[in-house]
């Protein structure tokens, strides 16, 4: 039988992006249909969480050169101890996902940022997800438009912002949750020597928050579009982290 | 009440409040300090009503009605599938009757609109 056009193999697997198990299934029907699967079926990975260890990502590609990480457009990275400073190096598993359009870090309190810096040229949105505060993370990826700050938190040490260092122009969403982080955002995000450019705003604030909201509203009325007020009276707490509400779809959607 | 000033968001375009207490006064408060003249669309999603606070609404009401005549804008009361969101749908009438009266507002489930909501 002769091979379908790779163009209509495509338009097939475009229906199946949504249906891991069935993409697995067609990576069995051809040597052929793997290189074009992996492409849909890598798009979106999560290491970290117990169903997907880093470990197990390793074992399973060895080679970084051979990785199906560059078919990679969504990263969820989760947990501490996934970033290691001997993951530095461009032989390392985390090189490769130089393709990516999103990456969310969730609890990657310890882990040395800095290995993640440039990690991919095009991307577009970054979370941070009880995840330290890092300019110079922000800074080293060029096209940034949106950010998503989830109860993230400053550590001194870890924030290694260079004034003179370039910021991205920062034109898409902007998200707050969590204690105290419009304060913090007001604080934290003037330092981006690019300015403030946001055309929609997401923000929950409780009553001391109102003259944060206000100023980051200020800092954006230029290109402000969109804002989304969530108010609760006192402090609230952080939104509890499962695997349900880790990811960024809430940025893509927009 | 927090006290919010927009008046600096000259290109404001889409307004969404969300809250999880009684009172509505700083939305009153707040949508007193828009001064963008390209506002579109307003939504407000109550997680909470109580009728305490019955007069506040009135407040609210008359405002919405005073931007819609002025900005022609459609305000949207969103509310949640489930038994909350149907005791919201039945008082909506009572808490904005001016706005309900003139057909100025549309009810929407949440996660069934195109936009707004909080994400």
């Amino acid at each position: 039988m002769p091979p379908l056009p790779p163009e209509i193999l495509d338009s097939i697997l475009e229906y199946l992006v949504d249906r891991p198990i069935t993409l697995k299934t067609c990576c069995l029907i051809s040597k052929l249909w793997v290189p074009r699967v992996q492409r849909h079926l890598f798009a979106r990975v999560r290491l970290g969480t117990p169903r997907s260890p880093i470990k197990l990502w390793k074992k399973t590609f060895p080679d970084p050169s051979n990785s199906p990480a560059h078919h990679t457009r969504t990263l969820t990275i989760f947990g501490t101890s996934v970033i290691t400073a001997a993951d530095m190096g461009v032989s390392n598993w985390i090189h490769p996902f130089h393709n990516l359009i999103h990456l969310e870090l969730s609890h990657v309190y310890r882990a040395p940022l800095f290995t993640l810096y440039g990690l991919s040229p095009t991307l577009r949105s970054l979370s941070l997800r009880c995840t330290p505060f890092d300019s110079g993370l922000i800074c080293s990826f060029p096209l940034l438009e949106d950010l998503a700050l989830v109860a993230a938190f400053s550590f001194i040490d870890v924030d290694r912002w260079n004034a003179t260092l370039a910021s991205p122009k920062l034109t898409g969403t902007l998200i707050l949750e969590g204690r105290g982080e419009a304060r913090s955002a007001t604080r934290r995000l003037p330092v981006l020597s690019g300015g403030l450019h946001f055309s929609k705003i997401s923000t929950k604030f409780c009553n001391e928050e109102a003259e944060p909201v206000t100023k980051l509203v200020s800092m954006c009325s230029k290109t402000l579009e969109k804002l989304t007020l969530f108010y609760h009276p006192s402090a609230f707490p952080s939104t509890p982290v499962t695997s349900q509400n880790l990811t960024i779809d809430c940025i893509c959607r927009h | 009440m927090p006290q919010l000033d927009l008046s600096k968001a000259t290109k404001l375009r889409y307004l969404t409040f969300q809250w999880r207490e009684s009172s509505v006064r700083w939305i009153t408060m707040t949508l007193q300090t828009v001064k963008s003249r390209g506002i579109q669309h307003i939504d407000i999603y109550p997680m909470t009503i109580g009728e305490e606070v019955y007069p506040e609404w009135q407040d609210l009401d008359h405002l919405l009605v005073k931007l819609c005549t002025s900005h022609s804008i459609r305000p949207r009361v969103m509310y949640e599938a489930g038994r909350g969101g149907k005791i919201l749908r039945d008082r909506v009438s009572s808490l904005l009757p001016e706005l309900t009266r003139r057909g100025l507002v549309d009810l929407v489930e949440a996660g069934r609109q195109n936009s707004g909501g909080w994400v």
